[in-house]
């Protein structure tokens, strides 16, 4: 194989795909449409209906919080690649989820993870100082607040169910979902 | 990488939260995908291959850039390209 | 060999030439289990396209900040295959 490392990486990303589509390898239309699916149905719309429904149903919460699987499929998504795992915010507990060696992800739940997930800073930095990181995202937790970082070093990956806000008592379930942000599943904001 | 210090602060804003800051970080992500479908290799190759990466390259590429990098190994190493 | 919940484990301090899934900043320092997650392919062999991979439990392991760190008043949990541990 010629190397052309020097070549801009736009093309040499496009000479690797045009190789691979020559060998019968994948086609454009396969990448055309792997990533069509990645924007429409990857999203944290999915995490955040979750979220209302657990919200609203003690049942269900406690389906989520043993079973992630089986509540993600209680949901409708039953196809995950992965286990999930979710873990629940509190007045006094508050969970942040990172991967320190790759960016694991539950990207079918929560969309295509943000460039700031793989960069070196927070792969680097939650694990030793999460209040800071935090800060940095304008979060500011109260000192007794105990902070559980989640590492995910495993085929499970993790969800943070926020907790709920107050003052929203009446909301209805859709109502309740659209409260809930992509960062609010990571762990680096509060609803 | 976890408990490194020395990276700064976290990009966190506009410019650090798209999942890809260019349409060609997007194809090398599907393109991961592909070949983990058709058996070429697995995640853990693939996370074995970035880290493969010689260090000063590692720390100089961009994320997509390392797994661009690592792609190009195991294709290489894997022989499925004539 | 397995681990029940809240037994206190020591990770092993290997460092092996290939991909692990087992952080650097936890490998000789002990945690708490807080559960057996699953059974799922050893990631070691499957980096190295050992077929069939190894497959063992996976655990969710507790470690305190300050033991990591020497600061720091938070946990940090991680998952690890059982070979990565010894029981501490």
């Amino acid at each position: 194989m010629t190397g052309h490392d020097d070549l801009p990486v736009a093309a040499r990303t496009r000479q690797l795909e045009e190789r691979l589509i020559a060998a019968g390898l994948t086609s454009d239309d396969e990448i055309d449409e792997f990533l069509t699916r990645l924007y429409t149905k990857a999203s944290p719309v999915n995490g955040a209906r979750m979220v209302a429904r657990a919200w609203t149903d003690p049942r269900y919460r406690d389906l989520l919080l043993s079973d992630g699987d089986a509540g993600a499929a209680e949901m409708g998504f039953g196809d995950l690649t992965y286990g999930l795992r979710v873990v629940p915010n509190t007045g006094s507990a508050h969970n942040v989820i990172v991967c320190t060696l790759c960016s694991c992800y539950p990207v079918s739940l929560l969309g295509p993870s943000p460039g700031w997930y793989k960069s070196f800073a927070y792969r680097s930095r939650t694990v030793r100082e999460p209040r800071a990181v935090l800060a940095e995202f304008g979060l500011a937790l109260p000192p007794d607040t105990g902070i559980t970082v989640w590492d995910s070093t495993s085929e499970a990956r993790y969800m943070v169910l926020p907790a709920r806000p107050d003052g929203t008592g009446e909301l209805a379930e859709d109502d309740l979902a659209a409260l809930v942000t992509r960062n609010g599943l990571i762990g680096t904001a509060l609803l | 990488m976890g408990g490194q210090t020395g990276f700064g602060p976290v990009p966190v804003g506009e410019s650090g939260d798209p999942p890809f800051a260019a349409d060609w970080e997007a194809r090398v992500y599907a393109l991961a995908t592909m070949l983990r479908r058709r058996g070429v290799f697995n995640s853990d190759e693939l996370r074995n291959a970035i880290e493969r990466l010689p260090p000063d390259r590692y720390l100089a590429a961009s994320y997509y850039e390392r797994w661009l990098a690592a792609i190009e190994m195991l294709v290489r190493e894997k022989g499925v390209l004539p | 060999m397995s681990f029940e919940a809240g037994a206190r484990v020591r990770v092993k301090a290997r460092d092996p030439d290939h991909h692990t899934r087992v952080p650097r900043y936890v490998r000789g320092h002990t945690g708490v289990v807080l559960t057996a997650i699953d059974r799922w392919p050893v990631p070691d062999d499957c980096a190295r396209g050992i077929d069939p991979p190894r497959e063992e439990t996976c655990y969710a392991v507790r470690f305190s900040a300050a033991d990591l760190w020497g600061s720091g008043d938070h946990a940090v949990t991680v998952d690890l295959w059982e070979s990565y541990l010894d029981r501490a």
